[in-house]
């Protein structure tokens, strides 16, 4: 029988993380569905479970004058519910998005990037953010860049000694606006087809001067759309929607499966980023959700 | 095995719990209150949605072991004796149960939205709302229908303290 571990501490969580093979579990949204499916995080009947729930320092956001710190066990809930900057309005709409209000209520950020799905919708928003993720072990503490954290699928570089502590993001830059959007069969309780995230800031005269721009579900790992971005800097934010075009997308590797084929998701990233591009260059009042 | 203490409907419980043992499984077996339904068993569903510490969540996807010290209700925690809680009685009123499987979900969930939004509650949130909430007979248009009159019954008696 599995033996479960609830410390109150990262010190003592650290230590039985080192110590033996568990399951790690914080919300849990991913962890318990595996006993009416396949095993894919973890199996509860064979690894002993580790239930960093109780640790108290894992539970805040911190905001100070340079950056923002999101601990490991902040929930969707809060994050919907938090007073942060424009820039994290696309965060803030995917959150309001994944799964329903009782799933939103217990699953964590850090839960949706440590299962690494290539469809999890919070990963592009990190993507966005220039977030990077902060570990812990026994060994020391050590922060590595969202792009780097995930390395394939459902596959990080956490080690086995190791625990994610938060996720770190740089203050945006000043007047910078967020927004998300997804593409499902239908728009709740699905997994996504494609979504893009994107921070553009623009100056008093409309021109940008920020632009990051994500798109997750359309490769192994969501991917930064660096040669769009490229092509924004300088531009008019109203121009945006006709500044994409198709080589801007070559980073991408859309595969096929049962919700989308691969030219699908090829054509519905391009749309997704021009209708985002269209929201973001809209009058403010227009753009609110 | 861990022991595990919480509040049920204001009343404490304690038990020894296999570690693996879901918050459903804690209620339904161990605690005999078998109002909290299990549907999908993999937190789609909505049919087994409890509030603990004051926040709806489904309990097919919470560890009982996880809830030490915590304050639970279910269902069967909502009516004071033989009279209904508003929202239940508004179900009643409003038709808003075909089969009934997927009740005790839907009034859990609506009695959690209503509390959240302090009672301010028109068509559009409550149908976004309910995303986590299925009804196989999709009798949906009366459930809507009734978590409006349950939402109103709820604000002029008071039961509304938003968070």
């Amino acid at each position: 029988m599995a033996a479960y571990f609830r410390p109150t501490t990262l010190e003592e969580a650290l230590a039985v993380r080192a110590a033996q093979p568990v399951t790690v579990l914080a919300g849990g949204t991913d962890v318990y569905p595996i006993r009416a499916n396949k095993v894919g995080w973890g199996d509860m009947h064979r690894d002993d479970v580790l239930d960093i729930s109780a640790i108290a320092e894992l539970k805040e956001i911190e905001q100070t004058a340079d950056r923002l710190r999101f601990g490991a066990l902040t929930t969707w809930s809060q994050m919907r519910r938090a007073d942060l900057p424009e820039a994290f309005a696309g965060y803030q709409a995917a959150s309001r998005d994944v799964g329903g209000v009782q799933v939103q209520n217990r699953g964590t950020l850090v839960g949706n990037i440590c299962t690494a799905s290539p469809a999890g919708d919070g990963i592009p928003c990190l993507l966005s953010l220039d977030a990077e993720i902060e570990l812990a072990s026994a060994r020391g503490r050590r922060t590595v860049p969202i792009q780097d954290f995930i390395t394939g699928y459902r596959q990080t570089v956490c080690g086995h000694d190791e625990l994610v502590t938060a996720i770190l993001i740089p203050r945006p830059p000043a007047g910078a606006v967020g927004d998300f959007l997804k593409l499902g069969a239908r728009r709740y309780l699905v997994i996504s087809i494609a979504m893009v995230a994107a921070v553009i800031a623009a100056d008093d005269t409309g021109v940008i001067h920020h632009a990051s721009v994500a798109v997750g579900a359309c490769s192994e790992v969501a991917k930064r759309l660096h040669d769009l971005e490229a092509a924004l800097l300088g531009q008019p934010l109203a121009s945006a929607p006709d500044l994409i075009e198709h080589a801007h997308f070559a980073a991408l590797k859309p595969i096929g499966d049962l919700r989308a084929s691969g030219h699908y998701r090829d054509s519905a990233a391009r749309d997704l980023v021009r209708d985002l591009f269209v929201r973001l260059s809209a009058e403010p009042k227009r753009r609110a959700a | 095995m861990p022991k595990v203490s919480m509040t049920v409907n204001g009343q404490a419980v304690s038990a020894d719990v296999e570690a693996r043992t879901l918050l459903v499984d804690f209620i339904r077996e161990q605690l005999r209150l078998t109002g909290t339904h299990v549907g999908c068993d993999t937190s789609q569903c909505g049919a087994c949605v409890v509030h603990v510490d004051g926040r709806a969540l489904k309990s097919c996807t919470t560890l009982a072991a996880q809830c030490e010290g915590a304050s639970v209700t279910t269902i069967e925690g909502l009516a004071k004796g033989d009279d209904l809680h508003p929202m239940q009685e508004a179900f009643r009123e409003n038709h808003g149960l075909q089969c009934g499987f997927c009740t005790p979900g839907m009034i859990m969930s609506a009695v959690d939205m209503v509390k959240r939004h302090g009672g301010k509650l028109d068509e559009q949130t409550i149908r976004h709302e309910l995303e986590g909430n299925l009804c196989r007979c999709t009798g949906y248009h009366n459930i809507v229908k009734a978590i409006a009159a349950g939402s109103e019954a709820m604000t002029s008696s008071g039961r509304v303290a938003a968070e």
